[in-house]
């Protein structure tokens, strides 16, 4: 049995196992971007939201409509106190903390 | 008796020509105004505000300078005059003249190879501080916010893989084209030039130098500017200031840099600040870079971006509708922030209302 009769004995298969090698490689090639990717919401809704009530002194039920995207968050706490403010989801975590008057807030660590 | 009142009329005129009006702690106030073109204004930038599709224009703050006094003020939303306010990519312009007051004390000078003072650059040798300002680096940077986050270079910068040092995040990428040669917009190209001022002023003047420098010689008391965790300032993104205390980097540009009877700025910086990058391509972007402003200028055999302003209005722009507008021939400055998630917002219908409501003119 050569190469040629497979494809043409299994054309879906064969076309299914292109798309997988091609799939495989791309993952690989954006194995970096990909990997840092479920960060994004987290890190920004963590990172906007403390800019938003510590520094630009937005009142809490405005920067949480602020930060809002399309993709929900599963845990947001904000320690007024500390000016902590961390956020999960897509099963990862951010936080992010005012730093000083000048300073603002910045992601942490 | 004539001859004496004619030099004293002479003398009148010549001191209103020069009499000049600067804030002080405050702004001083113009005349209130009113009307149809002040309407015609507000409906534009203050229509009902829609909190939960975020559709359409919404205004946060506007407010106009004329002839340095403050002629017109209104806020919306949660902003107040007291807010300092997000600015966006308005940052990158407000780092250009922070850099200035350095160029001013003849600390770099504009072909001098960013590497020079941002070691990390090593790999990109022929960078100069010239083509940073007119965001021609020639690295491969992707500035996309929302419709493209798996390869924007500005969500990683801001969020995941680059934000402890934005610098070293964008020197690790490749080049696409020889520096200078070609206009791409970058923030990564803003903070390599807030890095390099690290070492341009020294690190000990470095985490007060924007206060300095800039804020508090033009009398800013509340401005914010977020760092990275190595320290440098985020000058793509991250500055805070009052609409007031941004018009007064808007009347500084407005007067070649110019406050009160102090340069604060060099001439030459500002002329470099207006002068479009020859490189750039008509509509590459929604108007004409300069050195880190953008230039209401025809270029490339492309019209003006803003047809019903003068061709000498340059801007600060920045992410969902910031914008501080400056039009030397009509003494005027103009602010506005907003929240405009929609691309519905157009700077130019903005511009043409605010001179008819306060100059008067259209553009013909």
């Amino acid at each position: 049995m050569n190469r040629r009769s497979f494809v043409r004995r299994r054309p879906f298969s064969t076309l299914w196992l292109i798309l997988l090698i091609a799939l495989l490689g791309w993952i690989w090639q954006e194995r970096v971007a990909l990997w840092a990717f479920p960060d994004i919401i987290s890190a920004y809704t963590a990172k906007e939201y403390c800019s938003c009530r510590y520094v630009m002194n937005n009142d809490a039920v405005y920067c949480r409509g602020y930060v809002k995207q399309w993709l929900p968050f599963s845990a947001f706490t904000d320690d007024p106190v500390s000016k902590q403010v961390m956020v999960s989801g897509i099963g990862r975590s951010n936080s992010a903390m005012w730093i000083g008057e000048r300073q603002g807030c910045r992601l942490t660590p | 008796m004539f001859k004496g009142f004619s030099l004293l009329f002479m003398l009148l005129l010549s001191l209103t020509a020069h009499a000049e009006n600067w804030p002080a702690e405050q702004w001083s106030t113009g005349p209130t105004l009113s009307g149809p073109a002040i309407q015609a204004l507000e409906t534009y930038a203050f229509p009902p505000r829609d909190e939960s599709t975020r559709k359409g224009i919404r205004t946060d703050a506007l407010l106009v300078i004329r002839d340095g006094q403050l002629i017109y003020e209104r806020y919306a939303g949660p902003t107040t005059a007291d807010t300092p306010h997000l600015t966006w990519s308005i940052s990158k312009s407000l780092m250009a003249a922070v850099l200035g007051v350095a160029y001013g004390e003849g600390l770099f000078k504009l072909q001098d190879p960013a590497l020079k003072f941002y070691p990390p650059l090593l790999t990109h040798p022929a960078i100069t501080m010239a083509d940073l300002l007119h965001w021609a680096s020639g690295l491969d940077w992707q500035e996309d916010y929302e419709y493209a986050p798996l390869k924007s270079s500005v969500v990683a910068m801001l969020y995941t893989r680059g934000h402890h040092d934005m610098a070293a995040f964008t020197s690790d990428h490749a080049e696409y084209a020889q520096p200078g040669q070609a206009f791409r917009y970058s923030s990564g190209d803003s903070n390599l030039l807030a890095a390099a001022l690290k070492n341009i002023v020294g690190p000990a003047r470095y985490p007060d130098f924007p206060w300095t420098a800039l804020f508090e010689p033009l009398g800013i008391r509340h401005a914010v500017w977020e760092t990275d965790a190595t320290g440098t300032f985020v000058a793509s993104s991250y500055a805070y200031l009052t609409a007031r205390d941004l018009a007064r980097v808007g009347l500084l540009m407005a007067r070649d840099g110019r406050w009160g009877d102090r340069q604060l700025l060099p001439k030459d910086w500002v002329a470099f600040n207006r002068q479009p990058f020859d490189r750039y391509r008509a509509n590459q972007d929604e108007a004409v870079p300069g050195g880190h402003w953008w230039l209401n200028r025809a270029a490339d055999s492309a019209a003006q971006p803003w047809p019903d302003a003068p061709a000498d209005t340059f801007a600060a722009l920045g992410h969902w509708g910031q914008a501080m507008y400056v039009i030397p021939s009509e003494h005027l400055v103009i602010v506005r922030y907003g929240d405009d998630r929609d691309g519905s917002y157009r700077h130019n219908e903005l511009l043409k209302r605010a001179r008819m409501a306060f100059t008067g003119k259209v553009q013909p």
